[in-house]
């Protein structure tokens, strides 16, 4: 019978994650602030900005543009008086 | 909520849980639609992710956890070789079974007994965390280092097992420690080629191939090392094409690619790659990089070269005007500024001793005189900077940035201003390797710049072998 052996693991270790719930979703629109935040190469996110803008004029908008895949943050004071985010991903 | 592509939803899971929010909502753009088409399309769908109130799951708070168990399978060695060759069916964008554990290749298995023997090759302990040596691109001295895609820590035992699989030997773990302690860079939608060149005594003494062919095979340190590099990835990282990592995959090498400095070719004044990172002639370095714009090489044929410098004759030399002057020439006049035809940033010159010897010849005494002149030749009207793709991002950000040389906006430029092509003389490196052929390869990719208007966020950095012994 050939001899067994113990094989190790290669994998890297996942360290453990807090997960939390999504932030509760807007019962209206009307007068809510929501931030528009572009990434990448301006493209597709021209058009949303100016539909969004256009379709939902109830809408208090924000934009932020960081032309890299890396997000431009909001500032804490801007978190406050956000109530949205929708993070445009153009990688 | 987050607006993605299809094939990346994978990506945008692993993510999101990562950053402790498993249940974000993502939607698709598509990549072919005309713009206004597509965000008309989309409108609507992202209001209703904004809206549409949350089901149970996305109301849920926890702890994800992914416990490590150190041994993944017993049995014997056949058996063994039928688990670590297992592979899983990848949908859209692969739609074809890929390996979980390798490369595609069979690798040594990577037995307890192995895995033991390979430790002897550190004075580290097995279940030390991997952390920085130096500050870097990842953090500050000490920070555990975390293995891009998925984010995760590695202990210097589940470095050394890939380093068994890959087939190293115990006196190669140094380097593969150092290399991992980059965290092993695969880009951000890309499986890019990973390279990396020794520098330093343990080159020898681990018996690396730094003369002809040291990309090639044949030798088992240079292989080894390398495919150990992209076993990291694979399996430290968690990368996987389709999965988390988006295009063609490495077009260097199926197996990353690990060589050695000639430093004993090094013209006189030339620094080493560890004395031009800060260390001593005597201390082994690994300069760990991605060809992030790919590989450019065979310029010209080893005998055109030779006409050139040794009679100036053939193309070369009519190109540069020197028909019938016997060198030496500068050759580099040759490659540049087209070098930068189709990409920006900076390149991983590995040139011929012979080569590195006539431009030492012809006056410069140091590297950092050719890294000078390189950076000199770059310079192109902005009126034909406007015209290339990358500076529409992160280098002008978009075009709203200010340009570095003259402190001045974008806008205010004329399009007669001229910018360079790589934004610092020394993002440009020149290693000296290879054999008496003239042979000049170039990585696009140049050395890591800590600048948020980098093109190349992925530019090689140096790290020590020594620090690993």
């Amino acid at each position: 019978m050939a001899e067994k052996f113990k094989f190790l693991n290669p994998q890297g270790t996942d360290e453990p994650v807090e997960t939390v719930p999504l932030a509760p979703r807007l019962t209206s629109l009307d007068g809510k602030t929501i931030h528009f935040c572009v990434t990448g190469e301006p493209d597709l996110t021209i058009f949303l900005e100016r539909q969004l803008k256009t379709e939902y004029p109830q809408v208090n908008w924000t934009v932020k543009k960081s032309y890299t895949p890396v997000p431009q943050r909001l500032s804490d004071e801007e978190r406050k008086t956000t109530d949205a985010v929708i993070l445009a991903v153009s990688w | 909520m987050v607006v993605d592509y299809e094939d990346q939803h994978l990506m945008m899971k692993s993510n999101s849980l990562k950053f402790g929010v498993p249940g974000l909502r993502f939607i698709a753009a598509s990549r072919t639609l005309p713009g206004p088409e597509d965000a008309a399309r989309l409108l609507h769908p992202i209001m209703d992710c904004l809206t549409r109130p949350l089901t149970e799951e996305e109301k849920k708070s926890g702890l994800w956890t992914a416990p490590y168990n150190r041994v993944i399978f017993e049995g014997t060695m056949e058996e063994a070789e039928a688990f670590f060759q297992q592979t899983k069916y990848i949908g859209n964008p692969v739609n074809a079974p890929l390996n979980i554990y390798t490369d595609g290749l069979p690798v040594v298995l990577p037995t307890e007994e192995r895995v033991k023997k390979m430790l002897t090759g550190t004075s580290h302990k097995p279940d030390e965390v991997i952390t920085l040596h130096e500050d870097g691109r990842q953090g500050k001295k000490g920070q555990d280092v975390m293995f891009l895609p998925k984010l995760r820590s590695a202990t210097v035992e589940q470095v050394a097992i890939n380093a068994v699989m890959a087939g190293c030997k115990p006196a190669d773990l140094p380097v593969v420690l150092a290399i991992a302690e980059s965290g092993v860079g695969v880009g951000t939608t890309v499986f890019f080629s990973q390279w990396a060149c020794v520098s330093g005594p343990i080159a020898k003494e681990i018996g690396m191939n730094s003369g002809i062919g040291m990309m090639g095979p044949g030798s088992q340190a240079n292989s080894a090392i390398g495919r150990a590099y992209q076993l990291m990835a694979i399996n430290i990282g968690g990368a996987m094409p389709g999965v988390n990592r988006m295009n063609f995959g490495s077009p260097f090498n199926t197996a990353g690619t690990c060589f050695a400095e000639r430093t004993d070719a090094l013209p006189p004044g030339w620094k080493g790659l560890n004395e031009e990172h800060g260390f001593k002639k005597d201390e082994s370095v690994v300069l760990v990089g991605l060809a992030t714009g790919g590989i450019y090489g065979a310029q010209f044929s080893p005998g055109g070269y030779r006409s050139l410098q040794r009679s100036g004759h053939g193309g070369v030399a009519r190109r540069m005007g020197v028909k019938g002057t016997p060198g030496p020439h500068n050759w580099l006049e040759y490659i540049v500024p087209d070098i930068w035809a189709g990409r920006e940033g900076g390149f991983i010159f590995v040139m011929a001793p012979e080569m590195a010897k006539h431009l030492h010849d012809i006056g410069f005494k140091s590297k950092d005189e050719v890294y000078k002149w390189l950076y000199e030749h770059s310079f192109i009207p902005l009126g034909k900077y406007r015209l290339r793709s990358w500076p529409d991002e992160a280098p002008t950000q978009g075009w709203l940035g200010v340009e570095r040389t003259s402190g001045k906006h974008w806008k205010d430029l004329s399009d007669d201003y001229m910018v360079p092509l790589v934004s610092n003389p020394t993002q440009n490196c020149i290693i000296i390797a290879g054999g008496d052929e003239e042979v000049c390869l170039q990585i696009a990719g140049g050395r890591y710049m800590p600048d948020p208007h980098e093109l190349d966020r992925f530019g090689a950095i140096a790290y020590s072998i020594d620090a690993w012994r």
